[in-house]
């Protein structure tokens, strides 16, 4: 039954484009909020019966096998919420009609692919979901069709193409040993073959692969452009979910239940999520755009995660998946947040803005919340998760790399701080003086992540029971 | 809903409408205090000596919101729901024209509340957050005496803090070391054991006001309305510290007599008697000269839980209840004078004993009852106290009999200096407190009187149970001291103390002064001085640590602060330059470094085959 999350928005797309077109334009918003919203429930109620044996004849639609277990859920939870702020938001920023249909056509295009790659359980399909995610990604960040726009797609597209011919490399050579791309069978091989030349290369050059669509330092180059380019809904859904679940989610699970933790490859995933945060954080630090700023930002953020994820043991990966959601929310509304400063300033500088709170208060006030989140403070939801990941560094003895990932939420908090008094406090510069709060779509998105965000804090030990310690299961 | 959290719930609701009732409606306010802490008095003695057990999921993680009533936590409940009526009684009239009247009750309310939540615990978690709860309503307490008082509460709130401190690192390394952080473990002493049961010990000690965690009490007894004084450091601190020595002492440490920390506990006891009660000899201020007693008191009852033999636990115990029954009311007689006389200050009182008969009645039987006069409760205690300390060793007993003398001698000297002799002409016409302030007094006067003379009733029904059969082996420890001789020692002591403040009244011909040979004797008079400029005070000497650790702890903030205001900035402009350089646009630059790491991961993997 899990395909019902594939094949209902597919058909709906295929529905919708042959409908007149006045009523499709209307009916489109709502259609996708609805599997958006269906989405989100199915994941948070998530009843293993309904995703394993109710009308297998309708999964066996695909010649292939879904599945969600707990690291997909909460996955799944995160592409629902993200997809449905970026729809929300599209609808208060896109203003012409049929530009809006086609963003949400693509936009539900580019759920399928993520929610594909957080189900499928092959790797074969698993490079046919990122390819769908990553295509119409590319599109979503050319969609206004201005120079930046396509400057930043080509980039993405570049650098994703070279991932792509990395996987696919790796794919190829792990098929010469192995019967069939099922993840069980190929973790047996590999297993047998441990130490073999040839995989341990195809190992190598699919990891990296996953690096580029992560976007982690120094394979990171296209993630800043591809992030300012992109229009204000686009890049929510680039920044909160799109980078995770085709880089980091992906590298998770494939490590988790295909390559196996073992201690090179879990050295590789700590140095480079170490690298990441540092010059992330670093470079966050010299911005001046406040996009810009956010994209380097969440370079550090998938740091935290890949981190936590590196050290192999149960608190690190529920401390990354728990991060991975957080950033999803705290991420996504710093970016509807950017999305209504762009709407009401006209731009993304900082420089030329200050002393917004007092005008945009919802603004101003939800991206407090966002940031004390991302920079650890207790009893939001962000402090939780980078404690798992401390706790889960410091028990495999990993003492400098715990105090270090400390210190740079020290550094994280820094340019949040410097973020917040360029564009919140302060004085208001001339010329912004009848500046008025952004429109209800924003403020209320932003209003909803910033509830999730503190709600999950304080309900941290009902989030660690119920989804968290599920975790345990499928890795362990 | 059950029945055991009512006792938490029920004070914590009426503190609640306290604090809505506007400030004007006083007679609403008293109402409403007074029927709750009244059915929280009667709460506890329904629930006298039932067996209730009762637990909640709570944070998860294992933890558990455990209650358990049984015969100990029942008795310390009761004992503590009676203080609280009768002090919110005597606080309707002693506070009536102040203007705290109002945080007072609800602080009072939340504190009761707190207490029983403590007592009630059924595992150490549970009980730390109701205990450290309850510093901050005592530092709110201390708070209300004024401007003055900061200073004090902020010197109570350092002191039980650090303590508290201790207590959690021990909760810790009990709940780590035995594997739960249930009371009945039976965790042996040796290794880690011994310092758990060290840091719990501070914890339960500092909590009871034993020294050396004892200088604020005095300070507090100046600075702070005497309703909270009467209350805290009086009666319900000492019920909840020596409540939880005994839990460690019997459930939870497998400690024996002859152990080291018996000696410990014996040795922090003598020397708690000794020298707070030779610093309560020579104060010249009523409310100060009680609580340096209520000090030297907690001596004996660490001193009687720290023989651990049956009959110094019982004695320990059976001197916990009296000393919080006879302590409680002479503070309030300290009130009783402040309010109609208008000050405290030994100097300036005298003769008032006739003009506040009922007062210097109440006075009279509980100053008795603390010397240790037969038949008064506090002879009792004290006998069973001597008794048990007998048993471990010559020294300890003669601790405790020095400082019942002294005891004796300052009670003495107070009674004479502010009740006898003449009447200061300032004061002639003071009259008798009010009632709502006798009546407290008076029944607990009374009740002085019955745990004296029938005290086969706390013994039996309160006191032995918490030992168990197990423990007592048969014996019963009411009636008659067992001890004859013990006895006759003992009496001869008090008239010991008698002879003196009589030779010490002829010679001065004031029976404030009746002392002063003893303050004036050789090294006992330096010792006075050094005490007097605070030089021996253990918070003013852990102030003086604490000064240098500071100056440490400011070199490593600026080596912090040079991290992160020199160091990262130079370093955030370094990389933002770089990757500026790198960030250049130019997708060429991208791959190729894409590429470039990309070999270096597959080497590193490679190496490895």
């Amino acid at each position: 039954m899990s395909s019902v999350l594939i094949l209902v928005p597919l058909f709906g797309i295929i529905g919708l484009n042959m409908l007149p077109r006045n009523v499709a334009r209307r009916a489109a918003f709502w259609f996708a909020a609805a599997v958006f919203t269906a989405e989100i429930l199915l994941a948070i109620v998530h009843q293993p019966a309904f995703w394993t044996e109710a009308l297998v004849r309708f999964d066996s639609f695909f010649r292939l096998k879904f599945s969600v277990d707990s690291l997909s859920r909460i996955m799944l939870i995160c592409i629902g919420v993200v997809s449905l702020s970026s729809l929300v938001v599209a609808k208060s920023t896109v203003s012409d009609e049929k530009e809006a249909f086609k963003f949400i056509n693509i936009l539900i295009t580019a759920s399928i692919g993520m929610s594909g790659i957080v189900m499928v359980k092959d790797i074969f399909s698993l490079y046919v979901f990122l390819e769908i995610a990553a295509l119409s990604s590319f599109i979503l960040i050319a969609f206004n069709k201005d120079i930046n726009g396509l400057e930043g797609a080509f980039k993405y597209l570049i650098l994703s193409a070279v991932a792509t011919v990395l996987m696919l490399t790796s794919i190829a050579i792990l098929l010469l040993d192995s019967p069939d791309t099922a993840f069980s069978t190929l973790h047996n091989e590999i297993a047998h073959s441990r130490g073999n030349f040839i995989v341990t290369f195809a190992i190598g050059l699919f990891i990296c692969g996953l690096f580029i669509k992560g976007g982690l330092v120094p394979f990171h180059g296209w993630l800043p452009d591809a992030y300012m380019a992109a229009p204000a809904p686009v890049s929510i859904l680039l920044a909160g979910v799109m980078t995770k679940a085709c880089g980091i989610y992906t590298l998770m699970r494939i490590v988790a239940s295909v390559f196996g933790f073992t201690d090179p490859i879990k050295n590789t995933m700590m140095l480079i999520g170490m690298i990441s945060i540092l010059v992330g954080a670093f470079a966050a630090l010299g911005q001046t755009n406040f996009k810009r700023m956010l994209a380097y930002s969440s370079i550090s953020q998938v740091g935290y995660i890949i981190l936590g994820a590196g050290t192999g043991t149960f608190l690190g990966l529920a401390g990354a998946a728990f991060h991975l959601f957080n950033h999803a929310i705290f991420k996504g509304l710093l970016f509807v947040n950017s999305a209504a400063l762009e709407e009401k300033v006209g731009t993304s500088d900082m420089s030329r803005m200050g002393g917004l709170s007092e005008r945009m208060p919802v603004t101003g006030a939800t991206s407090v919340i966002a940031m004390l989140s991302a920079s650890g403070v207790p009893p939001l939801a962000g402090f939780w998760s980078k404690l798992l990941i401390v706790i889960a560094l410091w028990q495999i003895g990993h003492y400098a790399y715990a105090a270090i990932a400390i210190l740079a939420s020290v550094l994280t908090l820094a340019y949040f701080l410097y973020m917040q008094r360029q564009v919140f406090f302060g004085k208001l510069p001339p010329g912004l003086e009848g500046l008025r709060e952004a429109g209800n779509g924003l403020t209320l998105t932003a209003s909803a992540l910033a509830v999730i965000t503190v709600g999950a804090g304080l309900a941290f030990p009902y989030i660690y029971n119920h989804f968290l310690l599920p975790l345990k299961e499928i890795f362990f | 809903m059950n029945m055991l959290l009512l006792p938490i719930l029920i004070p914590i609701a009426s503190a609640i409408i306290v604090l809505l009732l506007p400030k004007s409606a006083k007679l609403l306010r008293d109402t409403v205090t007074l029927l709750s802490t009244f059915a929280n008095a009667l709460l506890a003695i329904m629930l006298f000596n039932k067996e209730i057990l009762v637990s909640y999921p709570w944070v998860g993680f294992g933890f558990e919101f455990s209650l358990r009533l049984y015969n100990f936590s029942s008795f310390i409940m009761a004992a503590a729901a009676s203080f609280g009526f009768l002090i919110a009684l005597y606080s309707s009239a002693f506070t009536a024209a102040k203007n705290y009247s109002k945080s007072f009750f609800v602080y009072l309310l939340i504190s009761l509340a707190l207490l029983n939540g403590a007592v009630l615990s059924n595992n150490l978690l549970l009980m730390l957050f109701f205990w450290e709860a309850l510093l901050i309503t005592q530092f709110g307490m201390i708070m209300l005496g004024g401007r003055l008082a900061f200073r004090t509460a902020t010197k109570a709130f350092v002191i039980i803090g650090a303590s508290d401190l201790c207590m959690m690192v021990g909760i810790a390394i009990y709940g780590f070391s035995s594997g739960s952080f249930a009371f009945s473990n039976n965790m042996p002493l040796a290794g880690l054991g011994g310092l758990a049961f060290v840091l719990l010990m501070i914890g339960a000690i500092a909590k009871a006001g034993s020294m050396p965690f004892h200088s604020w009490i005095p300070d507090a007894a100046i600075d702070a309305p005497l309703p909270v004084v009467a209350m805290l450091p009086g009666a319900l601190e000492k019920l909840l510290g020596i409540y939880f020595l005994t839990r460690i002492s019997l459930d939870m440490f497998r400690a024996e007599t002859g152990s080291w920390v018996s000696y410990l506990l014996m040795i922090v006891g003598s020397i708690t008697i000794l020298f707070a009660v030779m610093m309560a000899l020579v104060q010249k201020d009523y409310k100060r000269l009680l609580s340096y007693h209520a000090i030297s008191q907690i001596g004996y009852m660490v001193l009687g839980i720290g023989t651990f033999v049956p009959v110094g636990i019982v004695g320990g115990l059976f001197h916990m209840i009296n000393n919080s029954m006879y302590k409680c009311c002479l503070f309030l007689t300290g009130g009783a004078v402040e309010k109609q006389a208008g000050t405290t200050n030994l100097e300036k009182l005298g003769g008032i004993g006739s003009k506040m008969p009922v007062t210097f009645a109440c006075f009279l039987v509980t100053a008795l009852a603390i010397s240790g006069v037969p038949p008064f409760n506090g002879f009792f205690s004290k006998e069973l106290v001597y008794d048990g300390a007998l048993e471990r060793g010559w020294i300890f007993y003669l601790a405790a009999l020095v400082g019942s003398f002294f005891t004796a001698a300052s009670f003495l000297k107070l009674g004479h200096a502010a009740y006898l002799g003449k009447a200061d002409k300032d004061r002639k016409d003071v009259k008798e407190a009010p009632y709502q302030m006798l009546i407290p007094m008076v029944l607990i006067a009374l009740a002085c009187i019955l745990f004296g003379v029938y005290n086969k009733l706390p013994i039996k029904f309160l006191i032995q149970p918490v030992l168990g059969v197990d423990r007592l082996r048969g014996h019963n420890y009411w009636g008659f001291p067992p001890n004859f001789i013990l006895a006759i020692i003992s009496v001869v002591v008090l008239a010991g103390a008698f002879l003196n403040h009589i030779y010490g009244v002829k010679k001065t011909g004031s029976g404030l002064k009746a002392v002063d040979h003893i303050y004036h004797a050789p090294v006992l008079s330096e010792i006075y001085d050094a005490q007097a400029k605070g030089y021996l005070d253990p918070y003013n000497i852990g102030l003086g640590f604490l000064n240098i650790f500071s100056i440490a702890a400011s070199w490593f903030d600026k080596a912090v602060d040079w991290f992160y205001n020199v160091f990262s900035v130079k370093t955030a402009a370094l990389l933002t330059n770089a990757s500026r350089r790198l960030q250049n646009g130019n997708y060429k630059t991208y791959i190729i470094l894409s590429m470039a790491t990309t070999v270096l991961i597959v080497l590193f993997l490679l190496r490895s085959v």
